[in-house]
């Protein structure tokens, strides 16, 4: 087996609720590798998505190591973060989370350009290859206002591929849409998920995702109770 | 990229744009009106030091403006007449009376009695009539802007000041002062509507044959005159223009306006500013999510705010312009220096930028976990 893109090992996290200190993710280890589909299942609470963004470097958690591409970086500066985030990490949010004000190209690029760079063309091309390859291409100067829930989560997708990730999240990208929408994307988010080069973590309670994934992760009460890979931890809870 | 998102987010926003923008507008255009009526009234202040292209004024001991000069020997003219560096010299006589309207109101005036009026202190700018009515004995003139405050008289209508019959031979314009309206006569005239003695005047105005010896003239005409005040013109317009400053509340009650108007747009751009960030927190947790930093985020906000106040400045100079238009060469004292027109737009925009701090630093703050909640 290829080294794992994300290592995660003895991770924790606690939140500050006012007097009291809760701990949401007890000590977890996890491994995520190339090529494949992670889908992390649970009940609301259960400390999904917070795993989600620690992995998203977004999140520091409480306790543990953090490493990308066998690089230690829990301890890694804000900005070093924001880079590894930009060109490592591919997000796709809930609710696709386009910015109203800018056009779907603009969108799809701007965080390539985010911290002050130029567009290159090589960029513009690829951004319009992807929205092609989507069946977007007709949507390259539409407002998102303009785009139906399904298109703009695939223009979310589209932004998410830009910087050709080596690591996709994704946090429930069906659960807003209706059913036809949500086949769409799911079609979509399956065809991605063949890139061997690229891992692919979703968060999700939608059972149609579940005969897709290579691997399924399930969370209770901040622990993982059910890894498919290691199929003991589930013996031991 | 980021100055284009801080374009397109203020472009979508546009009601939030449209309020910081007012705000500016509001910086530019009260504090420019507040300071260009300021300046308006400077000018009144020392009207006649400033327009009397004479190099030295020679005054009463210890004046501190023109108004308060006291009467000096009228000998002093030949006097300093008789220096070298002095190319010539003027008497003048200066002093408050009362005008007598068609409808028998009084009217305050100050009566200015001059020699020569192609020398010092001749009235700039006529409406009617010229410089030459000023040798008749009984001519007197009348500005155009007073004309309605006088009961409307014309060009060679009889009036009476301080109970002496004077007849108008010219109409100037514009020409207004702070301690009243302007009417211009020969000396002789003024010595008898001021009921000022013989051998005496209010000051007496030298033009020197080069003004690169001024300081050495003064020095030279105080030794000669020390019951006198000698001061250059420059000196004494700022001290008089400071007198009035400090002695009538006109700086603090300038200040405090122009402190206001500043105060009421810093307070529009902070909160309209403020509330675009609130409703733009997502998108920048979606950008932080990304992998914008914070410096990012920092420039796109603060690029908001330049491109707000250089809207704002703008439209607020074309405003100001319009207003200076309109008021020029009314009762309304206005008047706008150039080399002001970049410091109020440098202010203006430090202001602005000041008043993004708060929106800038909610910006910053925005978690890019927010976006997963």
């Amino acid at each position: 087996m290829s080294d794992p893109i994300l290592r995660m090992i003895n991770i924790t996290r606690d939140f500050h609720d006012g007097t009291k200190i809760r701990r949401v993710l007890n000590e977890t280890d996890l491994n995520i590798y190339p090529g494949e589909l992670t889908l992390i299942a649970g009940p609301s609470g259960s400390g999904k998505t917070t795993l989600l963004t620690i992995m998203g470097l977004i999140l520091k958690p409480t306790a543990g190591k953090v490493y990308i591409n066998n690089k230690d970086v829990t301890t890694a500066s804000e900005n070093m973060k924001a880079n590894l985030r930009r060109e490592n990490y591919g997000f796709v949010f809930q609710l696709a989370e386009l910015l109203p004000a800018l056009s779907v190209f603009e969108n799809i690029t701007v965080s390539s350009c985010i911290q002050g760079a130029a567009l290159k063309p090589q960029l513009k091309k690829r951004a319009g290859e992807l929205l092609e390859s989507f069946g977007l291409q007709d949507c390259l100067h539409l407002q998102p206002l303009q785009l139906s829930g399904g298109q703009k989560q695939r223009v979310a997708i589209v932004r998410a591929l830009m910087n050709e990730p080596s690591l996709l999240l994704c946090d429930e990208p069906t659960s807003a849409l209706d059913a036809e929408s949500s086949q769409i994307v799911l079609d979509t988010l399956k065809n991605i998920s063949k890139d061997k080069s690229r891992a692919m973590v979703m968060v999700t309670h939608d059972p149609r995702v579940f005969p897709y994934a290579d691997r399924l992760l399930k969370i209770e009460n901040g622990s993982v109770v059910y890894d498919s890979n290691e199929p003991q931890r589930s013996d031991a809870v | 990229m980021r100055s284009l998102v801080a374009l397109k987010i203020l472009l979508y926003d546009r009601s939030t744009t449209i309020g910081a923008i007012i705000g500016v507008v509001a910086i530019v255009f009260l504090v420019g009106q507040q300071l260009s009526v300021l300046f308006g009234l400077f000018n009144y202040m020392s009207v006649l030091v400033d327009h009397s292209e004479t190099d030295i004024w020679i005054c009463s001991a210890n004046t501190e403006n023109l108004n308060s000069s006291g009467l000096i020997p009228e000998r002093y003219l030949e006097r300093v007449s008789a220096l070298s560096e002095v190319l010539w010299a003027e008497p003048l006589l200066y002093g408050g009376a009362s005008f007598k309207t068609k409808d028998g109101r009084n009217e305050g005036v100050q009566v200015v009695g001059i020699r020569n009026p192609s020398r010092a202190v001749g009235p700039w700018k006529f409406s009617q009539g010229s410089a030459e009515s000023f040798f008749q004995y009984n001519g007197v003139t009348l500005d155009l802007l007073d004309l309605s405050k006088y009961g409307n008289p014309k060009l060679n209508d009889i009036c009476e000041i301080n109970g002496k019959f004077a007849k108008i031979t010219a109409i100037t314009q514009g020409i207004k002062g702070f301690a009243g309206r302007m009417v211009f006569t020969n000396i002789v005239k003024a010595r008898e509507i001021l009921n000022t003695p013989p051998g005496r005047c209010k000051a007496v105005l030298v033009k020197l044959r080069s003004k690169e010896n001024l300081n050495a003239a003064v020095s030279k005409i105080e030794e000669l005159l020390p019951s006198a005040k000698v001061l250059s013109a420059s000196e004494l317009s700022k001290k008089t223009r400071f007198y009035y400053i400090k002695n009538t509340g006109m700086g603090g009650s300038f200040g405090f306006s122009t402190l206001i108007g500043a105060l009421v747009g810093i307070i529009i751009i902070t909160l309209t500013m403020y509330t675009g960030v609130l409703q733009r927190q997502k998108d920048f947790a979606v950008l932080r999510a990304l992998g914008a930093r914070k410096i990012d985020i920092f420039v796109i906000v603060l690029s908001q705010a330049f491109i707000i106040a250089a809207i704002g400045i703008f439209i607020g100079f074309f405003l100001l312009a319009l207003f200076l238009y309109a008021t020029y060469e009314s009762a309304l004292p206005s008047y706008f220096p150039r080399e002001v027109a970049p410091v109020l737009a440098l202010a203006t925009l430090v202001l602005c930028l000041g008043g993004s701090l708060l929106a800038v630093r909610k910006a910053i703050s925005v978690e890019p976990a927010s976006v997963f909640r």
